[in-house]
């Protein structure tokens, strides 16, 4: 499955975001028992993800929140949150 | 070095009763055998708080936490606020609907039970009649529910020349895939007990070696953080590095045996925080009163055990002189405290050279490098 803009991805409920040091994270599903490890920006990501917003409604957040956002950057952030889809950790709402 | 923002896990005395009265205990008379227990709901609040923390796992421990009779609700509590959790047990009160509750969970990382012999005569002698058969039929419900139980062997005076029946038993005739040792220590009950349980140190010499060659004979499936076969592999580098000479290693030479607190904490069972269940004279605060984020990044005690490793073991008049001084830990500070009555003091009990002078003998150096 490959996202597009008009998706809406949320999080699983049972995922633990722990920020650990500085501004990295590691998410947590206490069911499977494992780990997946996020930089500061999928911990950026992560907090936007909240079951309304759609994927465009992300990026535009990226865009506000941050400097120098790279032209590919929708490329990288369906690619992550397609990952976390495929890991158990989000799932897409309007599928 | 860099201080995650809240503990991955915890350790909780969810009660300071038990069953038993193990000789050798390291809870009962410590500053963690507190009268009262915890309510349930005030555990249930302070999960809250944990889940808001983002912490992981936590170790139900006592006393003896199957003593609790509210225990399924309190586990329920941890998983509806997204964590595992771990239990350390003696055996004996774990029936089949308990272990197919924690089974149903899907969150119980295993439920640790003590094992101290092959035969009813060694694991009962400190731990009292009947209870070798209670803790192996326990084992066996908790297998039977896929449970993991990690054994731990707690050795002493009367079960050291048991240790080739005790792994017999554990890996070969009930088929664990593995068991840790430590062994009786000068916590609790033990300091009461210490002439009958404690390892003489010609004993503590033939379990070192027993347990490097079970090790070997066994594939490493014996493991010790503590205890003989952990000071059997630490000592024999530090006898390596002295007689080749080296100037330093690096990490000794300081009370770097125990890093503090780095990514756990401990809470009494009337609700104190702690920085280990083995230093619970250290209060920290009161859960649901003090914020776990707060004393964890700023209680100056838990800073003051962070940065016991900067000590230099050439502080201690105890060190003078002592051919191991650069290449020493220092080891645990709980220990070092029950001794010295001070945690910022080399444990003495881990000291080679004491060891040594009391006619202790290191194991064959080949056999034990060679097994890691």
């Amino acid at each position: 499955m490959t996202c597009n803009e008009e998706m809406i991805p949320d999080i699983n409920p049972a995922i633990i975001l722990r920020e650990e040091f500085d501004d990295w994270a590691i998410l947590f599903d206490p069911d499977s028992n494992t780990v997946f490890g996020i930089n500061p920006i999928g911990v950026i990501i992560w907090k936007c993800i909240d079951g309304r917003r759609t994927m465009r409604d992300i990026m535009k957040m990226l865009h506000k929140d941050l400097d120098d956002v790279p032209e590919d950057a929708g490329t990288h952030l369906n690619e992550f949150i397609d990952d976390l889809v495929k890991r158990g950790l989000a799932s897409y709402t309007n599928l | 070095m860099s201080l995650m923002k809240t503990p991955r896990s915890l350790d909780l005395e969810i009660t300071s009763r038990c069953n038993l009265r193990c000789r050798y205990c390291s809870h009962f008379t410590s500053a963690g055998d507190v009268r009262d227990d915890l309510p349930k709901d005030k555990w249930l609040q302070f999960f809250q708080e944990l889940n808001s923390c983002g912490v992981m796992t936590l170790t139900l421990q006592g006393g003896e936490p199957f003593c609790r009779e509210d225990l399924k609700e309190l586990i329920e509590g941890i998983v509806l606020n997204r964590m595992r959790f771990d239990i350390l047990s003696n055996g004996t009160l774990i029936t089949d609907d308990m272990a197919s509750f924690l089974s149903s969970t899907g969150r119980c990382n295993g439920v640790q039970v003590s094992i101290d012999g092959s035969i009813p005569t060694t694991h009962d002698v400190f731990r009292g009649k009947g209870n070798f058969k209670r803790a192996i039929n326990g084992i066996e419900i908790l297998r039977k529910y896929n449970i993991p139980v990690p054994v731990r062997v707690t050795i002493h005076r009367q079960n050291v020349r048991d240790l080739d029946d005790i792994a017999a038993l554990l890996l070969e005739e009930i088929g664990l895939p593995s068991f840790s040792t430590n062994s009786a220590t000068f916590f609790g009950l033990c300091r009461k007990n210490t002439d009958q349980v404690q390892l003489t140190a010609e004993e503590r010499s033939l379990a070192m070696k027993t347990l490097i060659r079970l090790s070997k004979k066994y594939d490493d499936r014996i493991s010790a953080t503590a205890g003989p076969l952990a000071e059997a592999r630490d000592w024999l580098v530090m006898e390596q590095a002295r007689k080749q000479g080296e100037g330093h290693m690096p990490g000794r030479g300081y009370l770097s045996g125990c890093p503090g607190p780095t990514s756990k904490l401990a809470v009494r069972a009337d609700g104190v925080f702690v920085p280990c269940s083995q230093m619970s004279h250290i209060e920290l605060g009161r859960i649901n009163k003090d914020p776990l984020k707060e004393i964890w990044q700023n209680h100056h005690e838990l800073k003051r055990l962070r940065e016991r490793g900067n000590i230099p073991m050439s502080e201690f008049e105890f060190c003078k002189g002592c051919g191991y001084i650069n290449y020493c830990t220092g080891n645990c500070p709980a220990v070092a405290y029950t001794i010295t009555g001070d945690e910022y003091h080399p444990s003495p009990d881990a000291c080679l050279r004491r060891f040594l002078s009391q006619g202790g003998v290191l194991p064959d150096e080949e056999l034990s490098l060679e097994n890691g």
